[in-house]
């Protein structure tokens, strides 16, 4: 009977996920559709590369920061225990370019970014408004959707760049300040070692995070039943999944380049 | 020669879920002239503007509009005939990231084919029709239901559309208000001869407005007729939802409709 019962809600999570899975999927296909040729609104472009973009900044930087700070303060006393100081640099700016930058940074940017996209257009979308598009022969994909989608690869992209330079900096401030490692011993051991595709890895993953937290945040968004508890499970839903997917695409695309 | 209707609905059904709203409803709304739907709560009004609108697709029979079949039609077909309906929605359907001003220039400017000082002239006179002159630049959050339904009727109305479809135009609406509002769709009318099908619970109100109300009742038009006699309408169950009496044929009470 509980065996049973297991077994119905296993079906019913995957008959789920596959749905929505599915849902993605036509949604993206929407979207490259749009793209070919390109029908995208210009003034919804720049409100949501603004909106998504510049007022991430501060929140961004500071994480990136941190995040920068807190692997040379982790790797310091083992650094100095060894006498491997000329390494300190290039530990942490290969943690932060391959993986801790564009991980963070694209939770955060889904937190803050993807999260508050699917409140709007969920909100939108139980108002009747996507409705109101369609009324009047506009494709609320291609008015809403493409310019949305855009903005949020290209400004994940431009602040996981930034973030990674905030991050080394903030690396560098904390192990002069800290560990007492002089900036030309941290500048060299960054420049000596990592290389191009230290970041360029980095921001490879930023696109792929990009495009997930946006098809997930959009999806769910449209996809939203009922009202404002309809609009608080589109937000959950869409913040797990950009989460899920963050770290599925980060492990794949490490393993397929290699470590 | 008889001339085509502007809209055709033949057989049309209509379910969500399990629950079947529409079961197999024809009607004919000839060029020009204004119908008014009426019936009890979830009987399936607002279904029917909207397959007339193509927001919806029927499970079974066939939606005309304006000469095109929108049965089984694709977004893209669909928005040709929606470019010559104009639509009030029941909960306005406003864009709440833009100003009052650009919510009625919106279907303009989507279309083109007008300067931007023609269509500011337009939208300012449609905004000065509907008593909403000086709130041009408030966003939509900053208005009141009835504020709100005067936008989305101006909305309905600036492109002068071939088919124009209200859903509850005067719901939440004081009484002079309502009339002001009838008035103005009136005189709209008058000077487009567009084609209107309206639904409101107001049935007075709509009566003085429409040529002909028909009356849904399980899914179907049990009742259509001249909208100056409707509270004497032949059939007991329009008479008594009309003259809202509890005593009568009328008495069942379905479940909200998604």
């Amino acid at each position: 009977m509980i065996g049973e019962r297991w077994m119905i809600a296993l079906g019913a999570g995957a008959t789920r996920i596959s749905q929505e899975v599915g849902g993605i999927l036509i949604l993206t296909a929407q979207v490259l559709r749009a793209l070919v040729p390109p029908r995208i609104d210009r003034r919804e472009l720049v409100k949501n590369l603004y909106k998504m973009g510049n007022r991430s900044v501060p929140i961004v930087a500071l994480t990136a920061f941190f995040a920068g700070a807190l692997m040379v303060l982790q790797a310091g006393p083992f650094v100095k225990k060894f006498g491997a100081t000329s390494l300190a640099g290039y530990g942490a700016g290969y943690a932060v370019l391959r993986e801790i930058g564009p991980i963070l940074i694209a939770l955060m940017f889904s937190g803050r970014v993807g999260a508050n996209n699917t409140a709007e257009l969920a909100t939108m979308t139980v108002t009747e408004q996507l409705d109101g598009l369609r009324s009047l022969a506009i494709d609320p994909v291609a008015f809403l959707v493409v310019p949305r989608v855009l903005a949020m690869m290209v400004m994940l992209v431009a602040l996981t760049a930034l973030g990674d330079l905030v991050a080394l900096g903030g690396a560098a401030i904390v192990a002069r300040s800290m560990l007492d490692i002089d900036w030309s011993t941290m500048y060299f051991s960054m420049a000596d070692n990592l290389r191009p595709a230290d970041f360029l890895l980095g921001i490879y993953k930023s696109v792929a995070f990009g495009a997930a937290i946006a098809m997930s945040s959009c999806y769910f968004g449209i996809a939203v039943r009922g009202g404002a508890v309809g609009v608080g499970k589109a937000v959950n839903a869409a913040v797990v999944a950009a989460a899920v997917s963050i770290m599925l695409l980060d492990f794949f695309m490490t393993y397929l380049v290699g470590g | 020669m008889s001339v085509a209707p502007a809209i055709r609905l033949t057989d049309v059904h209509k379910r969500y879920e399990k629950r079947e709203v529409l079961a197999g409803i024809s009607l004919d709304v000839a060029p020009g002239s204004r119908l008014g739907l009426i019936g009890p709560a979830a009987s399936g009004k607002s279904v029917i503007l909207k397959l007339i609108a193509g927001l919806e697709q029927a499970d079974g029979g066939t939606v005309t509009v304006l000469d095109h079949v929108l049965t089984g039609k694709r977004e893209v077909q669909l928005g040709v005939v929606r470019r010559r309906i104009g639509m009030l929605f029941q909960n306005y359907a406003l864009f709440d990231f833009l100003t009052v001003e650009r919510n009625v220039a919106f279907p303009l400017e989507q279309r083109g084919g007008m300067t931007a000082h023609a269509i500011a002239e337009r939208v300012a006179e449609r905004l000065r029709a509907v008593g909403l002159f000086g709130s041009e630049h408030k966003l939509t959050a900053e208005l009141s239901g009835g504020m709100k339904k005067r936008v989305g009727i101006a909305r309905a109305t600036v492109a002068d559309a071939e088919l124009v479809i209200y859903d509850e135009p005067t719901a939440g609406l004081d009484p002079v208000t309502t009339q002001k509002i009838y008035d103005l769709l009136a005189a709209d009318h008058v000077r487009t001869k567009a084609t209107v099908i309206a639904v409101s619970s107001d049935v007075a109100a709509l009566a003085g407005f429409v040529d002909e109300i028909a009356f849904l009742y399980h899914g179907k038009i049990i009742y259509r007729g001249p909208a100056a006699t409707i509270a004497d309408a032949p059939d007991p169950m329009v008479r008594q939802f009309v003259r809202g009496e509890l005593e009568g044929p009328l008495q069942d009470v379905r479940p909200e409709a998604p």
